[in-house]
């Protein structure tokens, strides 16, 4: 994309003025959306997202620019708003890139944008029959069709130059039951770090059937209780509970300036001694997995609780400088609008011991969320909510009628603690994670977890 | 700005397609936030990107970039084109030089783009410093941040039409985490404005403050039905969770309750609700919307009465109606529908008036999980909520966390009595302080 000669000078000038570390992010993002809905391909958007980003930090303070025009002056004109606005760092001599040749742990088969608009469209129009074909109460399907491929090339003045092509495939189904009075959604939105083969791996029949079952299952139920339950979340997206409850909370961005619950609990019993969790970036072509993150570094598998202990934060670039905790691969961002952060990346409860049969009868009054939906933390104070997508009640240890219009509502600390049994069913989710750098792509997942209490916000 | 590279695309495609419209957007943006009276980060953001939507055989096509040159601006033509190939929408689509607005909204302040940088600085610095000294139980600052931006916008179509728009805007907020005994709270206060002289760091540090640890240790909430009220701010936050059901878009999808409701009584008398893309206050004013069409204050519920949904002029073709002015998009997305300055009239009351009419009320002044736990296609909700007790109007306490469940449209059927404290939020929703009759509420 820029010859390395000019990638050189750029960081020398973010560097001119003293500062302790400059670095170029550059990128160049194929995006293609094809929007389905009414049975018919309403629209079809392909697009360019091109630009770069120059940041460089002085102790405590990172300074970043963009610009969409990638011509030297340009950047340069970037490099000299960052480095103007920094006074009193080292001054480090010009530097000499290394280009690092990166190691591909997630290949690919087919490269996205190399099949044709009909076989994508015969795919979205399969799961349209299927989730309409499922009952006459579907009413409505929306079909998002996603590909995305995102060239990056981050350079900075540890003489580091490293490039990838990133292949993002994912399809959305929202498919919408209605009786007339009311309406209720069923959603899944499958998604995979890869090309084209991933949607060949989907049977899109089953994707349309499943959302549809969801909606018209949620139609047919009434509301949920309110008040205090014992509620146990199925594997998948349940394990968005650990990602707001917890996910968030072990973010450098919320640890460094102490605004997180677990801040300065490192080594420290946080959760039920059951409790092994891990943010892996390394699963071959998982949704939230990547080669190296945002600030060019290789990504690592980071087991963050081990047996209810804190063993780890995720832990960026100037969150290491921070806290003082290694890297661990996890500064990721959006796109180049952005300055990196600590993000999650696939992040998931680990198998426990417990049968699921025996969570749901040693219940006698509680909540089955079979699916979720999102939510979202607070992590100063370590409140989340997050909606239940498709709830039943637990009645005498036997899961019972559907209820609809669950949310839950805790505090992370205190529900992780609260967590008695967990299961061996582990599976993951797809998902889109937004926070200060932006929406990113990461996996949600755990086996079914049982929580001895927690608010349930319903209506009856 | 850029006639050149509208000329080049208008070139390029007129044989090519029936009618073609650009859209470009360019602009900067600033942002300084503070932690421990050190500069935590600076950002400055210098951003463009153009947008085509062209129509050829009465098929829509839509592609863009943000890579400026002249063979990559082909290449979106021809990616536009291809695109059209494969839509099947039956929608009547048409492009044409709409009339300009006789208003003209002032949306731009000169005196804004020459703020020092310093002053910026110590803004955001004093509203870190004032929070910490405001209180002995802050015990942490997360948020202490100021931004401006600037951006211009043109449009322009094969039918001649072509117009620009300019516009700023600062805002500043700030976020305090107090803490007492165990328990933690938050309050965050923002102000947003065209006149860098209106920020007061001192009264933003203190509201956020108050709006913290007025909240610590509370007491459970009763689960069970209650009267409540949700303050302006959190009246607005409700409206724009449910504005998608005004939407023509979404009623022609057979998206929202209020399919075939024109002219009945949908909600309380005593709520009015505007869509006002002329407003002098919103920050969402703009002569014309992302067709080129002139926008207009549109009047969605009179006095309960359903009066109208928000149009572009694709939907309202459809229906017979005329635009209102808000087609929306940026160039990166299609055209769709969305609210400008989108908001409920004020009433009469006072707001300490609402709390006297039950013996007991909750009151609401946090929401969470708006993007979850909300179906905009049904209308329900069930949401995290922070407040307080009331009886006899007088505040008792604080409550621990606790959710509020209902639906919209039973909701605003419950309204009892506005306020007249209205207040724009950061996104141009406004509201006052309204008591709804019931809610379940779930501590």
């Amino acid at each position: 994309m820029l010859n390395k000669n000019i990638i050189e000078k750029v960081i020398d000038r973010a560097l001119s003025n003293g500062a302790d570390f400059a670095e170029l992010f550059v990128e160049n993002t194929f995006n293609s959306t094809i929007a389905f809905n009414d049975g018919k391909t309403k629209q079809n958007v392909v697009g360019n997202d091109y630009g770069a980003g120059v940041r460089v930090f002085y102790g405590h303070t990172a300074i970043y620019a963009y610009t969409n025009d990638l011509s030297e002056e340009a950047l340069l004109n970037a490099a000299d708003a960052v480095s103007k606005a920094a006074k009193g760092g080292n001054i480090i001599a010009s530097i000499d890139l290394t280009k690092k040749e990166m190691e591909n742990i997630h290949p690919i088969e087919i490269p996205n944008n190399t099949i044709t608009k009909k076989d994508k469209i015969d795919f979205i129009k399969k799961v349209n029959e299927a989730s309409r074909g499922y009952s006459d109460q579907i009413s409505q399907v929306d079909i998002r069709f996603m590909e995305k491929i995102q060239h990056v090339m981050i350079a900075n003045s540890e003489g580091l130059q490293v490039e990838d092509d990133r292949n993002y495939s994912r399809v959305y189904v929202s498919s919408i039951a209605s009786n007339g009075t009311e309406k209720q959604v069923g959603g899944e939105g499958p998604g995979r770090f890869a090309g084209y083969e991933f949607f060949n791996s989907i049977n899109p029949t089953e994707l349309g059937m499943e959302t549809a079952r969801v909606a018209v299952t949620m139609l047919n139920a009434d509301y949920a209780p309110s008040g205090k339950f014992p509620v146990v979340i199925d594997n998948g997206f349940g394990g968005v509970i650990f990602h707001e409850a917890c996910g968030h909370s072990l973010e450098t961005t919320a640890v460094a300036k102490g605004a997180s619950v677990f801040a300065g609990k490192m080594g420290e019993k946080i959760a039920f001694d059951g409790l092994t969790a891990i943010d892996d970036g390394t699963m071959p072509n998982e949704w939230g997995s990547e080669n190296i993150d945002d600030e060019g570094m290789q990504t690592k598998r980071t087991m963050l609780i081990e047996n209810g202990i804190l063993k780890s934060y995720m832990v960026d670039k100037m969150g290491s400088i921070k806290t003082g905790f290694a890297r661990t691969g996890s500064g990721r961002r959006q796109s180049y609008k952005f300055a990196p952060a600590s993000r999650m990346r696939n992040t998931y409860i680990a198998n426990g011991n417990d049968n699921f049969d025996e969570m749901i009868a040693s219940i006698d009054e509680g909540i089955y969320a079979a699916k979720m939906g999102g939510g979202s933390v607070s992590p100063g104070t370590g409140d989340f909510n997050f909606s239940v997508g498709e709830g039943y009640m637990i009645r005498n240890g036997k899961i019972a009628e559907p209820v609809r219009g669950a949310t839950l509502i805790g505090n992370g600390a205190d529900a992780l603690l609260k967590i008695s049994m967990i299961s061996n069913n582990m599976a993951m989710a797809q998902g889109m994670c937004g926070s200060v750098s932006g929406s990113i792509p990461t996996n949600v997942g755990q086996p079914a977890i049982k929580i001895d209490e927690i608010i349930v916000g319903g209506r009856n | 700005m850029y006639t050149k590279e509208f000329q080049t695309i208008f070139a390029y495609a007129k044989d090519k397609v029936d009618e073609t419209e650009i859209l470009l957007s360019a602009g900067n943006s600033f942002s300084v936030k503070i932690n421990e009276q050190n500069v935590e980060s600076f950002n400055y953001a210098d951003s463009k990107g153009i947008g085509v939507r062209v129509i050829k055989s009465g098929k829509v096509g839509y592609a863009y970039t943000e890579k400026f040159d002249e063979e990559t601006f082909k290449h979106i033509v021809d990616e536009a084109i291809e695109n059209a190939k494969y839509t099947e929408n039956d929608d009547i689509v048409k492009m044409d030089n709409y009339q300009k607005n006789t208003d003209s909204p002032n949306v731009y302040s000169k005196e804004l783009d020459k703020v020092d940088v310093t002053d910026k600085i110590q803004l955001a610095k004093d509203l870190e410093k004032y929070a910490k000294e405001a209180d002995k139980r802050v015990f942490n600052v997360p948020y202490a941040v100021y931004a401006d931006g600037k951006n211009y916008s043109r449009i322009a179509n094969s039918q001649g039409l072509d117009k620009e728009d300019t516009q700023n805007y600062a805002y500043a907020y700030v976020g305090v985490l107090s803490a007492e005994d165990d328990d933690k709270r938050m309050g965050i206060d923002f102000h947003i404005t065209r006149d860098f002289c209106e920020f007061d760091p001192l009264k933003m540090a203190t509201v956020s403050v108050k709006k913290s640890t007025d909240l610590l240790n509370g007491k459970p909430a009763e689960t069970g039905k209650h009267a409540v009220v949700f303050n302006s701010e959190m009246m607005a936050t409700m409206l724009a969770t449910f504005s998608g059901i005004f939407n023509a878009k979404s009623i022609q999808e057979g998206r929202s309750l209020l399919k075939g409701k024109i002219g009945q009584k949908v909600a309380n008398e005593k709520v009015s609700i505007v869509d006002d893309g002329l407003h002098p206050n919103g920050f969402s004013t703009s002569a014309f919307d992302s067709e080129g069409y002139p926008t207009e204050k549109t009047v969605l519920i009179e006095n309960g009465v359903l009066k109208s949904y928000l149009h572009n002029t694709i939907t309202a073709r459809k229906d017979g109606a005329k635009s209102t002015g808000n087609g929306s998009r940026g160039y990166k997305g299609t055209l769709g529908i969305s609210t400008s300055n989108f908001l409920i009239e004020a009433g009469e009351h006072k707001e300490t008036d609402l709390f006297t009419k039950h013996a007991k009320i909750i009151e609401i002044v946090s929401l969470q999980g708006m993007h979850s736990g909300a179906n905009a296609i049904s209308g329900d909700f069930s949401l995290g909520a922070q407040g307080f007790l009331w009886k006899n109007g007088k505040r008792m306490h604080s409550l621990k966390p606790f959710t509020v469940s209902g639906n919209f449209l039973q909701m605003l059927s419950g309204v009892e009595a506005i306020a007249d404290n209205f207040k724009f939020d950061m996104s141009s929703n406004g509201a006052s302080s309204v008591l709804i009759k019931e809610l379940n509420i779930s501590g």
